[in-house]
């Protein structure tokens, strides 16, 4: 077997670890790396921020959405048309930690060996010995997702959902943190396979790039005339202080209340005459996720409505499915989302009333 | 994952009556059509009453069934709306003009231009007996035509109210209109079994709307919510409760504190056909109305008599007007009778009748000529009186001479002569007069010899004190009115007022052999101060009379002195001095109360004050002198000041809400109660959080829509908003215990604390609302700092809710026994429901 290690450097070749074998820091169910403090946390986290957007003018939005998702162990799904940046916001955000990262790009002809690692006849040792494949990072970039056969993007289901990979019976644990940011075109769909449902699922929130505002274009145009900009980042945290990081989100504290606001949020999709598909529990799992990681962002240790709110569409617009007299209403997923949640009470404590009880159930459930 | 979709309940709740509905769409009209016409036959039983005997019922219910159930036809061939209530106005036009114009009309229903002055004559009759007759009326055509109009139209409304407009509860406004007028109108109000088939009617037509709603419109607050039936019994029962103490408390209309209320009834007011039946009420008027005065040469008490009675058969007495024998009024008026007196007075009365209405003209008795009368009047032989032919008594002055002679006791004790002369008709005795009244005139009466000593004996009889004036106890006792039985019940109870007495003196009479009728018309009133100039006279006192001196009185015929009024009742009018029972004379200077006239000499032993008094309402404020006056101002002083408490209640409230908030109990309180206290300045200024908005959407709201630019003058208020709602936000949602886990630590708070942190506690908060309602009232219109101030949205809001809650509550409750009942459809179309109202559910949220 090989040993464990890790490369600084991304991208080219294929940097393969051998995580199952490795006793990894960081795996799900091992001890948590130790939670970090405020001032550190958002050190970090303007660190990676400031960087990601020295590359991609104008996009901060979608920088911090990503790393939202980075922080609260989901993965990403970038859908544009072509030339927006959608694989630069990718590697970017994979430069700034220092941690390995694999690209594949996605065709119809790779196969899911490809992406999930082979074992091979070793001439010399006798032994079957396990290639791992391209999923083996601590960020994978899928680019153009939907080009692959059924077969090949099933292939990183398990990947993304366990975070681990098992060929020919054996289970490899992937390393900590681990993210698959795929892309996807929406306006070439001609011989793609697009991504069935189950596999939307695992993405905790899909992103549109759009266009830049025309100042950032004209910068854009003046920064990146002579040389990449993704050649001067370099890594700004490393993958341990993401580790603690991830741990810090974890801790952040959830209200009974905002409990109660997710799950309303997830059966007004389910009860709402306009979809077809509502949000599914474990979407509702992932927008909680996704909020505390976005508390955490914005420095507080407890998660607001507003947190929820923001992310809905993020996290639910690519996971329902709108009925077809909505469509044919010109309605979308946002635009449905964002009816819902300007209908949806928002549970405020009755004037006068303490809101002991409710904070009480709240952490015994914790 | 399976996708969830409508999980039954919300679902149910949302639309539960879809299939029901359209399994009952052909029964719907004609459930709804025979609900509007019961709750309307309802009503109209209360007419009775109104309208004398049942006659006019049948063609009311006609018009009510007719008109229904044209409405259920149209409906039931789903016709237009207003198609609908048009087709509903059509079948009224012609089944009034089947009812009532048959013959100027085309296929008896299609009215042609000849029903038009048809229904002008039923018209002008309706309004002529509206005005001048009292209740109950004899049906003729022309009420029982504009009833049954308006009974059509009431059900028309309340369909329309019902069905297209889909308001079924105010639908109740059309019947408690056609309740309203017996409720005035009869003593006795609107009655039980009316009020009951009433109400049955309208919890139909209510049940309806829930039962057969065509589309769910009415079902938005039916959800069903625990504790609904809790709510509801406890809603009933206090209004129950309500209903029962209020009309304790409050005095009424019609005497007490406000009897300006009886204003309402214009009915009592008037005197009509019946005077008989109006005199009742009128004395029962705390008000003067009909007021007459007159100025007269006489010495005596003057009584304006307006008409007789003398046919006592028959449940209610009445005048006869004797229509074939009447002689137009142009010369001089002839008794009919000799009259053997050696001296006749002769009186010269100039009366002015006023607002007094009735075709009667009250003159002195016994009239000679009448000068200065307008229209056309006849004077009937027999009895005197004297009516106008399509004209009444309002606003005409006229100057009367009388005659009458001058009686004296002696006189009267001489004429034992046999009755010759007069019509039979005022000897005859009725038919079935009642035991009691037979046999107390035989015992009152039966020893004495002349008939004067009888008349005397039957005066002296009912002016004992055994008999007590009371204006209340016949119509509490129900013998109000007059009639052989009212008689009866009369002498058993020993309590009554003038039309008691009179006949009973007169009846009474009548069984000794003296010819006897009741007069009818008003006691002599009072002084009003002023003079009246007459030619020839001179300056004449005037008097004044109103509804309050209306009066009956005995008149017995004495052969050879002629028709002689006696005065039975105890504390009204003026005993006249031959039938006081010694020859004391008369106290005739004191006519400023009527209970000064009556002679303190005489034998007859008033009834005691205590008993009267109440009764007479004028004589009650005289004697009670200037304690009395203060009660108006004291009444007026305390009205005021409940107004103005009134009117400050918002602003009271408000401001207790306000100091409470800002003074917490507990600490930990200080940051919640402050946030509500945010929330409802900003809809005191018009910026209301919604449900929809989390406390941080809301503070970006309330600062841009309601504070000036941060950084400006409003700076404090900007920063004590955010401050407050980042409290808020911690003590909500944040972890219990407030200050973060020491491991986390991410107590990095966005908003700068400008108007104190959480150290300063209470006083930081305090001065930061403070700070925000400054600012606020400087950025405000005047009007609206004016609402915020007096009438704030933040309490009318909340008030309005207290007040929807129990209406909200009864209609789910309603809308839950629908759904029981209406059980058994349910689960046979029930597996319909869910893919049918999927399909539904799309449609209305499209935008």
């Amino acid at each position: 077997m090989e040993p464990h290690r890790r490369t600084a450097n991304n991208g080219s070749a294929p940097n393969l670890n051998l995580a199952g074998v490795a006793d990894s820091v960081s795996h799900l169910n091992g001890h948590r790396p130790a939670a970090m403090d405020s001032g550190p946390f958002h050190a970090a986290a303007q660190r990676i921020l400031t960087t990601v957007n020295t590359v991609i003018d104008g996009k901060s939005d979608a920088a911090k959405l990503a790393l939202t998702v980075l922080l609260a162990q989901g993965h990403l799904l970038v859908e544009d048309v072509p030339g927006v940046g959608k694989t630069l916001l990718a590697k970017t955000l994979a430069r700034t930690i220092d941690c390995t990262v694999n690209r594949i790009q996605f065709t119809p002809d790779l196969l899911p060996s490809d992406v999930t690692g082979v074992s091979i006849y070793n001439q010399a040792s006798r032994l079957f010995e396990f290639r791992p494949g391209a999923v083996f990072a601590n960020i994978v970039i899928g680019d153009e997702i939907n080009r692959a056969s059924a077969k090949t993007q099933s292939a990183l289901l398990e990947c993304m959902e366990e975070h681990q990979v098992t060929v020919d019976g054996t289970s490899y644990k992937l390393d900590e943190p681990f993210m698959v940011v795929a892309t996807q075109n929406p306006i070439e769909m001609e011989g793609t396979y697009p991504l069935p449902e189950a596999q939307r699922d695992r993405f905790m929130a899909r992103i549109s790039m759009g266009y830049p505002d025309k100042e950032s274009e004209i910068e854009m145009l003046e920064t990146h005339q002579a040389v990449s900009p993704l050649a001067n980042v370099s890594p700004v945290v490393t993958a341990s202080e993401v580790a603690a990081m991830t741990t810090t989100v974890q801790q952040v504290y959830v209200s009974q209340s905002v409990k109660e606001y997710t799950v309303s949020v997830g059966r007004a999709t389910r009860e709402s005459a306009l979809l077809r598909l509502g949000a599914s529990p474990r979407s509702m799992l992932q927008l909680l996720r996704a909020a505390k990681a976005t508390a955490a962002l914005d420095g507080r240790d407890f998660v607001l409505p507003d947190d929820v709110g923001d992310l809905a569409e993020a996290v639910l617009a690519h996971r329902i499915i709108l009925d077809r007299k909505a469509v044919g209403a010109g309605e979308t997923p946002n635009s449905v989302l964002r009816g819902i949640l300007s209908r949806l009470p928002v549970p405020q404590a009755p004037p006068g009333q303490p809101s002991r009880a409710a904070a009480a159930t709240g952490s015994r459930n914790r | 994952m399976a996708p969830v979709r409508r999980t039954g309940e919300g679902h149910e709740a949302a639309r539960p009556e879809k299939p029901a509905g359209r399994a009952g769409a052909g029964a719907y009209p004609w459930a709804m059509a025979a609900a509007i016409t019961v709750a309307v036959c309802g009503a109209a039983l209360s007419l009775n009453g109104v309208l004398r005997g049942w006659n006019w019922y049948w063609p009311a219910m006609t018009t009510v069934l007719v008109v229904g159930f044209t409405l259920a036809a149209l409906r039931s061939v789903r016709a237009q709306p207003l198609l609908v209530t048009a087709g509903g106005f059509v079948a009224l036009v012609g089944v009034l003009t089947l009812t009532f114009f048959r013959s100027s009309s085309v296929l008896w229903v299609v009215p042609t231009g000849a029903t038009l002055p048809d229904l002008d004559r039923l018209v002008r009759r309706a309004s002529e007996t509206v005005l001048a007759e009292t209740a109950p009326v004899a049906p003729n055509a022309g009420i029982v035509m504009v009833v049954c109009a308006v009974l059509g139209l009431a059900v028309i409304l309340v369909d329309a109210l019902a069905v297209p407009l889909a308001m079924p509860a105010p639908s109740g406004t059309g019947l408690l209109a056609l309740l309203m007028v017996p409720a005035m109108i009869k003593p006795q109000s609107a009655g039980v079994w009316s009020f009951v088939v009433t109400v049955a009617g309208y919890l139909l037509i209510l049940a309806c709307s829930q039962w057969f709603a065509p589309d769910g419109r009415l079902q938005g607050g039916t959800a069903r919510s625990p504790g609904m039936v809790r709510r509801a019994a406890l809603t009933g029962a206090v209004a129950l409760v309500a209903t029962l103490v209020l009309p304790l408390a409050i005095p009424g209309f019609d005497h007490g504190t406000f009897p300006q209320g009886s204003r309402l009834n214009p009915w009592s007011a008037s005197t009509g056909l019946n005077p008989m039946i109006t005199l009742g009420n009128s004395l029962r008027t705390p008000d003067g109305s009909g007021r007459i005065t007159y100025a007269t040469n006489s010495a005596a008490p003057l009584y304006l008599r307006s008409v007789t009675v003398d046919n006592f058969d028959g449940d209610s007495w009445g005048p006869d007007d004797r229509t074939g024998s009447r002689v137009p009024l142009d010369g001089r008026i002839d008794p009919g009778y000799p009259v053997l007196a050696d001296e006749q007075v002769r009186l010269v009365t100039a009366i002015d009748a006023g607002s007094f209405t009735s075709p009667y003209l009250p003159v002195p008795y016994a009239p000679e000529t009448i000068r200065g009368l307008g229209g056309q009047w006849t004077w009937d032989p027999a009895t005197l009186s004297i009516k106008g032919t399509e004209t009444t008594t309002r606003r005409q002055e006229y100057l009367v001479t009388s005659a009458v002679p001058k009686l004296s006791a002696a006189l009267l004790a001489q004429s034992s002569g046999p009755v010759r002369g007069i019509p039979d008709v005022f000897a005859r005795i009725p038919g079935n007069v009642p035991d009691i009244v037979k046999t107390t005139a035989q015992t009152v009466a039966g020893a004495a010899g002349t008939p004067y000593l009888k008349a005397m004996a039957i005066q002296k009889y009912l002016r004992s004190s055994e008999f007590t004036y009371s204006l209340q106890s016949p119509v509490q006792g129900g013998y109000d009115g007059n009639g052989l039985s009212v008689l009866a019940d009369f002498l058993e109870k020993k309590s009554g007022y003038c039309i008691h007495y009179a006949s009973a003196m007169a009846v009474m009479a009548r069984l000794e052999g003296i010819p006897s009728r009741i007069a009818v018309g008003y006691a002599p009133g009072r002084l009003t101060g002023a003079t009246v100039t007459v030619a020839g006279q001179g300056a004449l006192p005037e008097y004044e009379a109103d509804a309050r001196d209306a009066h009956a009185w005995p008149e017995l015929y004495f052969q050879g002195l002629g028709w002689v009024p006696f005065e039975p009742t105890p504390s009204r009018g003026v005993v006249p001095d031959y039938a006081a029972e010694s020859a004391a004379p008369s106290v005739t200077d004191s006519l400023g109360n009527n209970d000064g006239l009556i002679p303190d000499s005489a034998p007859v032993p008033a009834p005691s004050p205590g008993a009267t008094a109440p009764a007479v309402p004028g004589a009650d404020s005289n004697s009670s002198g200037n304690g009395v006056q203060l009660m108006p101002w004291l009444l007026g002083t305390a009205g005021v000041v409940g107004l103005a408490l009134l009117a400050a209640t918002p602003h009271l409230v408000r401001a207790g809400t306000r100091s409470r908030r800002l003074r917490p109990k507990r600490p930990d309180q200080a940051v919640p109660l402050a946030w509500s206290e945010i929330r409802d300045l900003g809809t005191d200024y018009g910026v209301p959080a919604e449900d929809s908005e989390t406390p941080r959407a809301y503070a970006a709201r309330f600062r841009t829509s309601l504070l000036g630019e941060p950084g400006g003058m409003d700076q404090d208020a900007h920063e004590a908003v955010a401050f407050l709602t980042s409290a808020f936000e911690r003590h909500r949602y944040g972890r219990p215990g407030g200050k973060g886990s020491p491991g986390i630590g991410l107590t990095h708070d966005t908003s700068s604390h400008g108007t104190g942190g959480q150290d300063n506690g209470g006083q930081g908060i305090a001065a930061g609302v403070a700070a925000v309602e400054m600012a606020l009232r400087s950025n405000a219109t005047l009007s609206r700092r004016w609402t915020a101030a007096w009438l704030p949205p933040s309490v009318t809001r909340r008030l309005g809710q207290v007040l929807r809650t129990p209406l909200s509550a009864a209609g789910r409750a309603i809308g839950k026994t629908a759904r029981a009942s209406a059980g058994e459809v349910q689960p046979a179309a029930g597996g319909r429901s869910s893919s049918g109202a999927a399909d539904g559910a799309h449609t209305p949220g499209g935008g």
